[in-house]
């Protein structure tokens, strides 16, 4: 019985796994080639959602048809974020951001999510907009500090002023799309016949997420490795200066993979929806945010495709210890979840803190 | 083919160039010697364009390209042997020089050149198949030098090509520098510590200390001058 439940639940998450890893690879390539944590990312898988219902509610148009409006609205968005935000604090005089090294990613990566986790636990108790700028006001404080006392370290007063403003960013869009749809959570019905498995049932919906999310990463593969405008992306994330000498434009791939990143990002808002259709609201990002850096450390932060395999780790790790947790009494098993899942962020961070798959 | 005049540039609030001026001749080996933090790295930067010019000119072949961003240079034939090699590790060596023809005008003329680079250095067509992170000290540098010859150049700028290698690869990489001369009809702008290697190789050298060119001439009569010598280059 307990197998059974077991089995089909992981079917589940591996189904659900796909998609948080193509949710994810957006968050890592930008990280992988600016070294940039982008903390407002959920709010732009929150603009694909939104992507995704308006065109099914209002012109009818299944959802796996939004994924190229959802991607071009992304690389838009994300053209528009870039150049307006963040180059200007990431290429000073024209020489790259320095690269840090897979420790230090860790310890960013690990404390941008302690911050988060800080404002999430204490939501409860202050009203959010009180976390938000506690947030901000700890985030540019210390960057303060750092740029009056760091002297060599300006480099991290200008990285901290980045998550300043991504994060900024993302309040920014959540309150914009608040203006334009209020703040009610919605749902769309997209109902194309399910398949039983016999251990559980999974809707076509769903499969068709998973198939979508594989076959981006796939093209996103193939991209990276066997066209020349690929592979100069590549070559920026593993060596800008090396990049430069080989004549590619080293500030128009940074424009080129943070847009990207975001057009990857909104468009997996689109393959989240078909997963689950419902609870689309102008704050829903922020439990993807959380879940897509447990998975970007997971997957070793700084590569896609180990972002992918993250996703599918997580989402099975999340689908069976929810499984177990139900059955054993007294639990509450969705709270317990969320724990395992930090409990395992901490330990990867601890024993590999660059991720489970060698970073790229 | 190239000539600087009155250079200033730096990082942020540091001035680092304070109007070097160099010509470099067709065919010849142009040195630059000088202790560290004289400038020759940030000189040949701000000539690749990577760092901006804050006043004076750069011109190759005749033409202003001062302001050029360094992949329009790059397309001029202008190419960069970086201190530090600046390798793509997870890249096989292929890929490696593949990237080097990443210009349009190169790609025409890759798979010639690949054969050249592979004539040049065999154990590269040996090992085209290899991460270039595996490869040791001496062959990651030769990949570094196969890659910038991959961008079908006129002019090469090399920093500290011999750093960190075994006196016996140092010779080496000396030799095939003198080989890119004399048999690919490449210009060379070379940038060393090793002073003695490179006063045998060169065929005109300039003397830079604090940002500013100290002294210049051919080889002979820099080494004729123990003032030089001593007070710049610690020989």
């Amino acid at each position: 019985m307990l197998f059974e439940q077991l089995s089909g639940n992981l079917i589940q998450g591996l189904v659900l796994g796909m998609v948080y890893g193509m949710a994810t690879m957006g968050l890592s390539l930008i990280f992988g080639v600016l070294q940039v944590v982008n903390v407002g990312h959920g709010a732009f898988i929150m603009v694909g959602a939104f992507t995704a219902l308006t065109m099914f509610q209002a012109m009818g148009v299944p959802p796996v048809l939004a994924i190229p409006m959802a991607f071009i609205i992304g690389m838009s968005l994300g053209m528009l974020f870039y150049y307006g935000a963040v180059k200007p604090l990431v290429s000073p005089s024209g020489i790259g951001i320095r690269k840090l090294s897979a420790r230090g990613k860790g310890v960013i990566a690990g404390s941008v999510v302690g911050v988060i986790l800080l404002m999430w636990l204490t939501s409860g108790f202050f009203k959010v907009n009180i976390a938000i700028y506690l947030f901000l006001g700890i985030v540019f404080l210390y960057a303060i500090a750092l740029y009056i006392y760091g002297g060599r370290r300006q480099d991290k007063a200008a990285e901290l002023a980045t998550l300043l403003v991504t994060f900024s960013v993302g309040v920014i869009l959540e309150e914009v799309v608040k203006q334009l749809f209020t703040s009610e959570a919605r749902g769309y019905n997209w109902d194309i016949g399910k398949i039983d498995l016999g251990i559980t049932v999974l809707p076509y919906t769903k499969l068709l997420a998973a198939m979508g999310s594989l076959a981006i990463a796939v093209i996103l593969y193939l991209w990276f490795n066997k066209t020349r405008a690929g592979m100069a992306m590549r070559s920026v994330v593993e060596d800008d200066v090396g990049a430069r000498v080989c004549g590619v434009n080293v500030d128009w791939q940074y424009a080129l993979s943070f847009s990207l990143g975001i057009g990857l990002t909104v468009t997996s808002g689109v393959l989240l929806t078909m997963f689950i259709p419902v609870g689309i609201n102008p704050y829903m990002g922020g439990p993807y945010t959380l879940k897509a850096f447990v998975i970007a450390v997971l997957g070793g932060l700084a590569s896609p495709y180990g972002a992918f395999f993250g996703g599918v780790v997580f989402g099975l790790l999340e689908n069976g210890s929810y499984t177990l947790f139900a059955n054993i009494p007294g639990l509450e098993p969705f709270a317990m979840t969320r724990f395992f899942s930090f409990v395992m962020l901490l330990v990867i961070l601890l024993i590999r803190p660059t991720g489970l798959l060698k970073a790229k | 083919m190239l000539k600087v005049q009155k250079l200033e540039s730096g990082y942020g609030p540091m001035q680092v160039l304070w109007g070097p001026d160099i010509e470099v001749k067709p065919g010849t080996i142009t040195s630059l010697l000088g202790p560290n933090g004289a400038g020759k790295s940030t000189l040949l930067w701000t000539i690749l364009g990577s760092v901006k010019a804050r006043s004076g000119t750069v011109h190759f072949e005749g033409q202003d390209v001062t302001a050029l961003p360094p992949h329009k240079k790059v397309d001029l034939g202008i190419a960069m042997v970086p201190e530090g090699k600046h390798l793509f590790k997870e890249m096989t060596v292929y890929d490696n020089l593949i990237m080097g023809a990443y210009r349009k005008e190169a790609q025409e003329v890759r798979d010639e050149n690949l054969e050249i680079v592979y004539s040049m250095f065999p154990i590269l067509k040996e090992r085209h198949a290899q991460k270039a992170g595996s490869l040791s000290g001496g062959q990651q540098q030769m990949v570094t030098i196969s890659r910038a010859l991959m961008t079908r150049p006129k002019l090469i700028m090399m920093d500290e090509p011999s750093q960190g290698l075994a006196p016996k690869l140092v010779h080496e990489i000396f030799e095939t520098i003198e080989k890119m001369k004399e048999e690919v009809g490449l210009t060379i702008l070379l940038v060393e510590q090793n002073a003695a290697a490179s006063l045998d190789a060169a065929d005109y050298v300039y003397v830079m200390h604090e940002g500013s060119i100290k002294a210049e001439g051919t080889p002979d009569v820099i080494k004729g001058s123990d003032e030089i010598k001593e007070a710049y280059l610690g020989m």
